[in-house]
């Protein structure tokens, strides 16, 4: 009974889907605003990736809403899974072969090092602010699978969190201040193609790198922490 | 035939969508559903992709040496993608750690037996 | 001028500041909601009067819209977000004292951000960032809803949003067919060259972003997790789902419907779809026995049914009608919920019997209960009395046989709905055994924290319903905004 009735919103739906998807064509161009990005972007905002200058500049409202959606996952996970008993009387849990604690040893300053790195370069590489709290944030993951009984700094992780996200709406605010508007980019533009370009862009994605990082970190830390 | 080629993303779009709405509706394991809701949102995401593809144009980043009139595809449908994973991944471990807990409270998975709120 | 988009920006500085500051003291961090909220109040209220003469469009980003986001800050956004933050400002001062479990910063958090996601909604000019800030209301509620960590509280949260998420994914499929027909997100340049597609195309976009706002907005069939998550979360969390979250879909539904695509062919099945809303809502309403705050939650989605009634009517007095009336209902239903969470933990259970004679041992809050059950049925010298009066108006002005057939429905409804309000009225003044209450120590009904905002909304009810004039030039003007469509790209395009 249950599975017919999915059949049949299913089917409907699907439907739905042909009728409308068969208007829009695939692979050809779509009108004014996508041209306006491609023609005037490097000009108007510093940053040759486009997608970048087009997520931190002109959608930057959605990357903020964003941004703040992590957050919202965050605590919201922290005060869902908080259990006031510290359970420090468990038996120790087994620790991963010395193969692996000693790769790990190797590899997770290469990891971080990789995370900075593409959200400094998000103006000039594919990437960004999202993409390198992730690798940051798999680095974080690689340890906990290592040695188990490890935990991080929660206060210390939640502070960097806050602080971040301050900055990131700060810099709205400093472009009104400027008599721009907010969110609008105030510093000087440069030339493009070379690390200190495109105005607060790079700052923005050192923020939600930053953020990011620290938010996935707490989160996979909350999820492996039993009882 | 050629329509059909042509059209192969949104029909594989599509069909994740719809493989994942079938899931959340009809199955009763609570980790399939939340398998669903991922799927949903994979598909979503491959959808608005595909959407933005030009034919025959390359990735909109203008790097060293490629002059400014190269042909780029539509850069706006993957910065609403970038939101929306981000988006999906808020969701799916908000669920997961609901999950943890209704588990803790009810020692099942199926929904079912997940009836505590009665009419 | 205030920059509107400080509206948005410092409950959200707030917000991200609150664990910082919660680190070094939890006293002051529960006083940063209500103190960003007043300054909002302050903020929206100063705005108001040059709103009226020309609606403020803020571009984020620098650049001329269509190629940016813009805030459209009109008669209708502005109105809305005043309402948000007075009553988000009223019930923060209420959780002050009433939320104690553990970690009590987080919830101060997550309460400030789904504001802020209210307030997001109703003032963006820009479809996706309709969607993102949607979400960001929908992600806090649902952590909200399961705060207490409670059996039942976990179980409505996970259903709420399992089917939310589904809901969300249908609005993004829904912008992306938009996006894929028009190439562009801004609200005002889609509804500019909606005349350019084809009316299959049109309805079932609009069928899509209806499914997807309507799981929000309670709307039947997609309303099965509101009874649960409104009963099982927290007394100030219900408070503001039944005021706030619930509006915001409704008005996500109006203004695609309205400004996005005009359509005015599908009226008709907007008004059907709420009356059906509304006469289920009331029914199973009327069958709580168990619990005073399921059948509440039922009430709301009764309320709901109606104020999507009234938006069908596409006139200016049917819509100045579902205006009024979701002003009505926000602070009514806020007030009942938060009266509630008092008289539950006095009576010690939730059951309708239970609550019996607490009319002489809580006289201010019972009283204050009263006044709003008689202005949600729409009694005289209470503020639901002109909505309900506005609404009934408008359905006879159109002299359509359909709607005339519909109005008889919603007054079925509320005879209904004043059923069982009066029972529970009666219950609670005219039974309950005498001779406890008198042995009893008189201790206070409630910490002053939670008494103010209560009296404070009883006392906006009882004057808004003897003058109602002080609100009616404000929503006449927003209810104008919603039909001209074309002054809306106007303003925005300068076209």
């Amino acid at each position: 009974m249950r599975k017919a009735i999915a059949f049949l919103l299913v089917a409907t739906v699907g439907a739905a889907f042909y009728v409308v998807l068969g208007h829009i064509p695939f692979g050809e161009d779509k009108i004014d605003v996508a041209n306006h990005y491609i023609q005037n972007g490097v000009r108007e905002t510093g940053a040759v990736n486009i997608v970048t200058s087009v997520v931190v500049t002109y959608r930057g409202f959605d990357t903020l809403g964003e941004v703040t959606i992590l957050f919202i996952a965050a605590v919201g996970i922290g005060a869902v899974l908080f259990t006031e008993k510290k359970a420090r009387d468990e038996e120790p849990k087994q620790k991963a072969s010395l193969i692996v604690q000693t790769g790990t040893n190797l590899l997770f300053p290469f990891i971080l090092l990789t995370g900075v790195y593409v959200f400094i370069h998000g103006h000039l590489t594919p990437g960004g602010g999202f993409q390198g709290g992730a690798v940051i944030a798999s680095g974080y993951l690689l340890l906990y699978l290592t040695w188990p009984d490890w935990r991080i700094n929660r206060r210390r992780f939640n502070a960097v969190e806050s602080l971040s996200g301050l900055a990131f709406v700060v810099l709205g605010v400093l472009g009104i201040t400027y008599g721009m508007g907010f969110l609008a980019n105030f510093l000087p533009l440069g030339t493009p193609n070379t690390l200190f370009s495109a105005g607060i862009i790079p700052i923005i994605y050192i923020a939600i790198g930053l953020k990011v990082g620290s938010e996935l970190a707490g989160i996979v830390g909350n999820l492996m922490e039993r009882e | 035939m050629q329509e059909m080629a042509n059209s192969f993303y949104y029909i594989g779009a599509g069909g994740l969508i719809l493989i994942g709405l079938y899931m959340v509706l009809a199955k009763t394991n609570l980790i399939k559903i939340i398998l669903g809701l991922s799927f949903l949102d994979t598909g979503t995401h491959v959808l608005l992709v595909a959407i933005g593809y030009v034919r025959g144009r390359t990735a909109p980043i203008f790097s060293e040496g490629m002059s400014e009139t190269t042909a780029v595809v539509d850069p706006v449908p993957q910065a609403l993608v970038l939101t929306a994973i981000v988006i999906g991944v808020g969701v799916l471990s908000l669920a997961l750690a609901l999950s943890i807990q209704v588990y803790r409270h009810y020692g099942t998975l199926d929904v079912r037996n997940i009836r505590g709120l009665k009419w | 001028m205030v920059n509107p988009s400080l509206l948005i920006a410092i409950p959200l500085a707030g917000a991200f500041a609150i664990p910082l500051v919660g680190l070094g003291s939890k006293r002051i961090a529960k006083w940063i909601p209500p103190l960003a909220l007043a300054v909002n109040l302050v903020m929206g209220l100063t705005l108001f009067p040059k709103v009226i003469e020309q609606a403020i469009i803020i571009s984020i980003g620098g650049f001329p819209p269509p190629f940016c986001i813009n805030l459209m800050v009109g008669p209708l956004g502005l109105s809305l977000g005043i309402l948000i933050s007075l009553i988000g400002l009223l019930i923060s001062l209420y959780a002050i004292d009433y939320i104690k479990t553990e970690p009590t910063e987080k919830y101060h958090a997550l309460f400030l951000l789904l504001v802020t996601g209210a307030l997001g909604i109703v003032l963006t000019g820009d479809i996706f960032n309709l969607f993102v800030f949607f979400e960001i209301l929908c992600i806090a509620s649902f952590a909200l809803t399961a705060y207490q960590r409670d059996r039942m509280g976990s179980e409505a949260a996970l259903k709420y949003l399992i089917q939310a998420t589904v809901g969300s994914t249908f609005i993004l499929i829904a912008i992306a067919f938009v996006y894929g027909l028009f190439g562009t997100l801004n609200m005002a340049d889609i509804a500019s060259k909606i005349p350019s597609a084809e009316p299959i195309h049109l309805f079932l976009t609009l069928a899509f972003f209806v499914v997807g706002f309507g799981v929000e907005a309670a709307i039947f069939p997609l309303n099965s997790w509101l009874p649960d998550a409104h009963s099982s979360a927290p007394a100030p969390v219900s408070a503001i789902l039944s005021a706030i979250a619930i509006k915001t879909g409704v008005y996500a539904i109006a203004r695609i419907t309205y400004t996005l695509m005009n359509a005015q062919g599908v009226m008709l099945l907007i008004s059907v779809g709420g009356a059906i809303t509304l006469l289920v809502g009331e029914i199973a309403a009327y069958s709580q026995k168990e619990d005073i705050k399921r059948m509440l939650a039922y009430s709301s989605i009764g309320q709901i049914g109606l104020i999507v009634f009234a938006l069908g009517i596409s006139t200016s007095l049917g819509l100045f009608g579902a205006l009024f009336q979701l002003l009505n209902h926000a602070l009514a239903k806020c007030l009942l919920f938060l009266a509630a969470g008092y008289m539950i933990s006095r009576a010690g259970s939730k059951k309708l019997a239970d609550l019996e004679g607490l009319g002489k041992q809580m006289p201010l809050i019972v009283i204050a209960f009263t006044v709003a059950a008689f202005s949600l049925v729409g009694l005289p010298p209470f503020a639901g009395f002109m909505s309900k009066l506005s609404i009934v108006c408008a359905a006879l002005e159109t002299k359509e046989t359909s709607y005339l057939a519909l109005i008889v429905v919603a007054l079925i409804a509320t005879v209904i709905e004043a059923g069982y309000f009066f029972r529970l009225v009666q219950r609670l003044y005219f039974k309950g055994d005498p001779t406890t209450e008198s042995s009893r120590p008189r201790v206070p009904e409630a910490p002053a924290g939670a008494m103010i905002p209560i009296l404070v909304l009883a006392g906006l009810i009882i004057v808004l319903g003897i003058y109602p004039q002080l609100l009616t030039g404000a929503l006449d003007l927003a209810a104008q905004e919603l039909l001209h469509r074309s002054q809306y790209i106007e303003v925005v395009l300068g076209v």
